[in-house]
C-alpha cells in the first residue's frame, strides 16, 4: 500500500494526517497562538490587555500578565491551533470549489480574522476586483496566507496557484508553490531532502524568496541541528527594521530550512540513515521523527519575530514527512480541536477529520 | 512652437513646487481630511521645513548630474553605500520603511535589483517622492524620464513602487513642456502598465476629479478619494499606488496651478507631504518659479540634511539651475527643443 519511499515510509493517509496536525501543532506553538485564541474572549478583555500594555510603558514592567481569561471560559487559552489551522480547514473543505467563489462568501461577512493579505483580498473582490488583482492590488500581496493554504492543495496533489493568486502574488504566490511542492512531494513518500530540493528549486533565484530560502537552507546545513542554526537564520534572513512577521520570503525560507535540518539526516522510520550529517537525535526514544519534528518546530518558535507562522508551515513539512502516528501523543492531541478564534464555525471542528476527508478523496493508494 | 518658459524657469518651478509641497504637507502627514479641517479649517501656510521628499529629491538630482543619461542601478547603489550607508553612525532618521530596508539590503551585501525586491517595501511611495529631477532631466521625452527614474527605484523598489516612480517622472518630463495637466496626466499613465494596482488607483482617482469638478466640496472629493484608493485594512500611508493618484488626482482638481495642486494634495492627508510634493512638482513644472506664491518660496531655504546628511546646504533653485544647464547642454548638442507631445 505503501506509495513510495522506503520500506519505513507512513502510508499517503499518514502522511496526510501528518501534515495537517504538524501545522496545527506548530501553529499552537508558537507564542501568538496564545492572543489568537484569545479572540474567542469578550472584547473588554483585550481592551484591558492594551491599557495594561500602557501601564507597563509607563511603569517600566518588562512582563504582562496577559492573556488572561476574566470570568470567562478558560478553554481557549489553554495550548492550542488558532488562525493557521482554522485557515487550512477551511481550504481543505473548500478545495473544489473556485477560489474567488469560496472567498467570495466571505465578502460580507464581519465575524472574520484574517491578515491584511486576506482582508485587502476581500476588499478587492467587493469592489469587483477579482484575482489576479485581487492578490496583486494588495500591500500584503507577500505575506505566507496562501502559503498555509497551500498545504491543504500540496496534500492532494492539487495546483495552490489559482488559490494563492486571490490573496497575494509575487513571493507570496511563490511561497505557496514552494509549500505545496514539498508537502506534494513528501505525502507521496520523498525524502525530506529531496522535497527541499524541489520547493527549492521551484523559486525563482532572482526572487527575495528564492534568495531568502537557499541562503536559508545553507545555513541551518552548515549548524547542522534546527537549534543550533537559529541566530544564524535570524541574522541572515529577518528584517530588523519592520517586523512583517507573516512574509513568505521569511517564514516559507525558514520552514524549508528547519525541516530540512531537522530530517534530511533521518528516514521517517528507524532505519539508518543514509547521511553522513551526525546530528539527528536519533536515539530519541519517541522515535527519530517524532524527536527531529519537535526540535524542527521548536527552534521556529525561537525566532519571535516569526512564531506566527513559521513553526505551522515547519510542523507541515515535518509533519508530512514523519506521518501522524510519529508525532508525539500530547501534541496531537492539543493541536487536533479547532477553536474558531478567525473562522468562528471552526470551533469544534476535528482538523483529523477534515484531514481524513481530504486523503480519502485525493491521497492513499495514488502515487503521482 | 517657441516655450514661452525656459526649461531653466520650469526647471526650477519643478522643484521650488515641490519643496513648498512637501513643507505644507509635513504636519498633515498620516491625518485624516476631517482632522486637518478641525485644526486648521484649510491648510495654506507653510509651518516648517520640509522632509525626506525634498532631501531625496536632491539625492536623485546629485546622481544625474554625475551619470547623466548613462547612470546604472550600480551606479545608484554604489552612491547609497557611500553617501548614505557608509556615513551612518547610529539610526537613520526621517527615513521610511523603504529606504530603512534597502540599507540593510545593501548591508547585506545584495546588489540591485535585490536590493529593490529583499525587503517587502517595494510598493512604498520613496521613489515616487524623489523622480521629479529625472522628469526635468528628460524634459520632453517621458520614456527616458520613466526609464532613468526606473534605473534609480531598482536599488530601493520594486513592482508598484516602481511604477509610481516611473509614473511621476513621465509626468514630469511632459509637464515640463508646458502641457495641460490633462496630457501629463496621460503621459504618467503611458509609462505603466494599464493592468496595473498603481494605472488603476490613478484612472479612479483622476476620474473622481474630473467628475466633481471645482463644484464638489474639499470634504465631498477627499471623502470619494479616500474610498475609492485607500486601503481598508492597512494601517500605513505610504502605498505608492495611492500616493501617486492622490497627488495627480489634486493636480487636476488644482487646475495645474500650483497653489490649488498643493493645498488640495496637503489637505487629503495620508502622506500629504508625499503627495503634496508630487502634485507641486507637476504644477510647478507647468508654470514655472512664478507659479510658486511668493510666501511659499522665502520659506524655502538650503535643506538641513537631517534625513540625508549628503546632501545638506543644497537649495532646490541651485539644483534645479544645474539640471537646467545640463538639459541645455543636451538640447545645444543635438540641436532638439522641448516641444509639446
Amino acid at each position: 500500500m505503501s506509495s513510495g519511499g522506503g520500506g519505513g515510509t507512513p502510508p499517503s493517509e499518514d502522511r496526510i494526517l501528518g501534515a495537517f496536525v504538524g501545522l496545527a501543532a506548530g501553529d499552537a506553538a508558537g507564542w501568538p497562538a496564545a492572543r489568537h485564541r484569545s479572540l474567542r474572549l469578550a472584547p473588554w478583555s483585550r481592551r484591558l490587555y492594551r491599557e495594561l500594555d500602557a501601564f507597563a510603558e509607563e511603569r517600566q514592567v518588562t512582563t504582562l500578565p496577559v492573556p488572561f481569561a476574566l470570568n470567562q471560559p478558560v478553554e481557549p487559552l489553554a495550548l492550542g491551533p488558532s488562525d493557521d489551522a482554522e485557515w487550512l480547514a477551511w481550504t481543505a473543505t473548500t478545495i473544489h470549489e473556485d477560489r474567488a467563489e469560496a472567498f467570495g462568501r466571505l465578502v460580507e461577512r464581519d465575524d472574520l480574522r484574517a491578515r491584511i493579505s486576506v482582508w485587502s483580498a476581500l476588499d478587492n473582490l467587493a469592489a469587483g476586483l477579482g484575482p489576479p488583482a485581487s492578490g496583486h492590488d494588495n500591500p500584503h500581496f507577500f505575506d505566507d496566507a496562501a502559503a498555509v493554504r497551500a498545504v491543504a492543495f500540496g496534500a492532494a496533489g492539487m495546483d495552490p496557484v489559482a488559490d494563492a493568486r486571490v490573496t497575494n502574488s509575487g513571493d507570496g504566490v511563490l511561497g505557496a508553490v514552494a509549500m505545496a511542492t514539498a508537502v506534494g512531494a513528501l505525502v507521496r513518500g520523498a525524502p525530506m531532502r529531496e522535497a527541499i530540493d524541489a520547493a527549492v528549486g521551484a523559486l525563482p533565484e532572482d526572487s527575495a524568496i528564492g534568495l531568502a530560502a537557499r541562503r536559508a537552507v545553507a545555513v541551518a546545513r552548515e549548524h547542522g541541528d534546527p537549534f543550533a542554526a537559529v541566530p544564524a537564520l535570524d541574522a541572515a534572513l529577518l528584517g530588523h527594521v519592520y517586523s512583517y512577521g507573516v512574509a513568505a520570503a521569511e517564514t516559507v525560507p525558514i520552514a524549508l530550512a528547519l525541516a530540512d535540518a531537522a530530517m534530511s539526516s533521518v528516514s521517517p522510520s528507524a532505519s539508518p540513515s543514509s547521511s553522513s550529517s551526525a546530528s539527528s537525535s536519533s536515539s530519541s526514544p519517541v522515535g527519530p521523527s517524532g524527536g527531529a519534528f519537535g526540535a524542527a518546530v521548536s527552534a521556529a518558535a525561537c525566532l519571535a519575530s516569526v512564531a506566527d507562522s513559521a513553526p505551522a508551515l515547519t510542523g507541515a513539512l515535518a509533519g508530512a514527512y514523519a506521518g501522524h502516528a510519529a508525532l508525539p501523543e500530547g501534541w496531537r492531541a492539543a493541536a487536533r480541536t479547532l477553536t474558531g478564534c478567525c473562522l468562528p464555525e471552526m470551533a469544534g471542528v476535528d482538523l483529523l477529520a477534515v484531514a481524513r476527508a481530504l486523503a480519502s478523496d485525493h491521497g492513499t493508494g495514488s502515487p503521482a | 512652437m517657441i516655450d514661452p518658459l525656459s526649461p531653466r524657469d520650469r526647471a526650477r518651478g519643478c522643484l521650488l513646487g515641490l519643496a513648498a509641497g512637501d513643507a505644507l504637507g509635513a504636519p498633515a502627514e498620516n491625518l485624516t481630511p476631517e482632522t486637518i479641517a478641525a485644526r486648521w479649517g484649510v491648510l495654506v501656510e507653510i509651518e516648517g521645513g520640509g522632509t525626506d521628499d525634498t532631501e531625496y529629491t536632491l539625492f536623485a538630482a546629485s546622481l544625474l548630474l554625475r551619470h547623466g543619461h548613462a547612470l546604472t542601478s550600480d551606479d545608484v547603489a554604489e552612491a547609497w553605500r557611500t553617501e548614505i550607508v557608509a556615513r551612518l553612525d547610529g539610526p537613520m532618521r526621517g527615513a521610511g520603511f523603504s529606504e530603512l530596508g534597502t540599507v540593510q539590503a545593501l548591508r547585506l551585501g545584495l546588489r540591485p535589483p535585490l536590493t529593490g525586491r529583499w525587503h517587502p517595501h517595494g510598493w512604498s511611495d520613496g521613489l515616487a517622492m524623489r523622480a521629479a529631477p529625472y522628469g526635468i532631466f528628460a524634459a520632453g521625452d517621458p520614456d527616458e524620464a520613466a526609464r532613468l527614474a526606473e534605473i534609480d527605484g531598482r536599488v530601493s523598489h520594486g513592482g508598484e513602487g516602481v511604477l509610481g516612480g516611473r509614473a511621476v517622472a513621465a509626468a514630469v518630463a511632459v509637464a515640463m513642456t508646458g502641457a495641460e495637466p490633462g496630457d501629463v496626466i496621460d503621459a504618467g499613465l503611458r509609462a505603466i502598465p494599464a493592468d496595473s494596482w498603481t494605472a488603476r488607483c490613478v484612472r479612479k482617482a483622476v476620474e473622481i476629479a474630473d467628475a466633481q469638478g471645482e463644484g464638489s466640496s474639499r470634504e465631498e472629493f477627499a471623502r470619494a478619494l479616500h474610498d475609492a484608493v485607500v486601503v481598508k485594512h492597512y494601517p500605513w500611508t505610504d502605498l505608492a499606488p495611492e500616493a501617486v493618484a492622490l497627488a495627480f488626482s489634486a493636480y487636476i482638481r488644482g487646475g495645474g496651478e500650483v497653489e490649488a495642486a498643493v493645498v488640495t494634495a496637503a489637505n487629503l492627508g495620508r502622506d500629504a507631504d508625499t503627495t503634496a510634493a508630487i502634485a507641486g512638482a507637476l504644477a510647478g513644472a507647468g508654470t514655472g518659479e512664478a507659479g510658486v506664491p511668493a510666501r511659499w518660496a522665502r520659506r524655502i531655504g538650503p535643506v538641513h540634511g537631517r534625513c540625508l546628511p549628503v546632501v545638506a546646504g543644497r537649495h532646490v533653485l541651485d539644483v534645479a539651475d544645474q539640471l537646467a544647464d545640463r538639459l541645455a547642454e543636451r538640447l545645444g548638442l543635438t540641436g532638439r527643443h522641448v516641444e509639446g507631445t
